[in-house]
């Protein structure tokens, strides 16, 4: 099982695979959580990556063997975080408020990539779509949408008087 | 007239905990469960620093918690039915109602609203341990029966991928 994870063969034009974007990985590394998966933070041809080697730790369903679906949701979360954070003029650390998930099709033990993109960026409020995939990022795994919340001076104070 | 999968309701604890023990996700964040009953179950998960979500707020990661709701309500799908069958999630939907602070430890509700053949609708609350404030809801969809030739030749026949 500890030879499961693949390389970044599957990145698109991945002649320079593992390249790093400074910027998400080290928005990556803050997060404890994060480094404990193993995030890493990958350039393709169409744009940056978050790459999620496998291991066992992982697994949800051993019989397949499959990744846990709660794996594939902390892809989904930090990498919407991430994005969210990096496009903040003052890379404000955003708050998930929800997220949901599509599990398209099943997770088999290899190595995951996701992919954000920013449905709307507001002042106080980010959602971002991400796309998750294996083998093949023309048929993705699982889908999920995240709002998050920017916080202002304002929202700051709101939190103080209970939420 | 039992169906061969079918379990007795007072092995039901003893079988979920057999089940959660033999998923290596669950066993790295130290899921246990703490109760089964008919269609509804209980379980704990300890914080620890690597779960948190900054270095500086001692915080929870939304991620634990929804890794800790998808287990549970996996396993509420399994306390409605008390059958043991492959299950896979369609889709699920969190809520973070407040921040989960890490000097508590989290308590997931599972409940299985409504059973069908093929799916399984679930409600999962998620509260701190100390002073049952919900921190967190969430609602999933199982697909019953998935993958049944898998899930059974899972021993003889690995998928070479």
């Amino acid at each position: 099982m500890s030879t499961i994870g693949d390389s970044a063969q599957h990145i698109s034009g991945a002649g320079e695979s593992g390249k790093e974007c400074p910027d998400w990985q080290a928005l990556l590394e803050r997060i404890p959580y994060a480094r404990h998966l193993g995030l890493e933070v990958q350039r393709g041809d169409a744009g940056v990556l978050v790459h999620l080697p496998c291991r066992e730790a992982l697994i949800g369903n051993f019989m397949l063997p499959a990744l846990h679906g709660g794996v594939l949701g902390a892809l989904i979360e930090l990498t919407a975080r991430v994005a969210a954070q990096s496009q903040d003029a003052e890379t404000r650390c955003p708050r998930i408020l929800d997220s949901h998930i599509n599990y398209l099709r099943s997770a088999k033990a290899r190595s995951t990539f996701a992919r954000a993109d920013i449905v709307r960026q507001g002042r106080r409020t980010s959602l971002v779509q991400v796309t998750c995939w294996q083998g093949d990022e023309n048929k993705p795994i699982a889908t999920g949408q995240v709002q998050l919340l920017l916080p202002t001076m304002a929202a700051q104070q709101e939190d103080r008087h209970g939420h | 007239m039992a169906k061969p999968n079918t379990v007795q309701h007072s092995n039901a604890v003893a079988t979920a905990w057999q089940l959660t023990e033999q998923v290596p996700h669950g066993r790295e964040l130290g899921m246990q469960v703490v109760s089964v009953d008919q269609g509804q179950v209980c379980m704990r998960l300890t914080p620890q620093s690597w779960m948190f979500s900054q270095e500086d707020t001692k915080e929870i990661c939304t991620s634990v918690l929804y890794s800790l709701a998808d287990s549970a309500g996996g396993l509420a799908v399994f306390a409605g039915a008390l059958e043991l069958m492959p299950i896979a999630t369609l889709d699920l939907r969190m809520d973070y109602l407040r921040p989960a602070g890490g000097d508590q430890a989290l308590l997931a509700v599972a409940t299985c609203r409504h059973l069908t053949d093929e799916v399984a609708f679930i409600h999962c609350d998620i509260l701190s341990e100390g002073n049952r404030e919900l921190l967190a809801t969430a609602n999933a969809t199982f697909m019953r029966n998935t993958q049944g030739q898998q899930f059974h030749a899972g021993g003889r026949e690995r998928e070479s991928a």
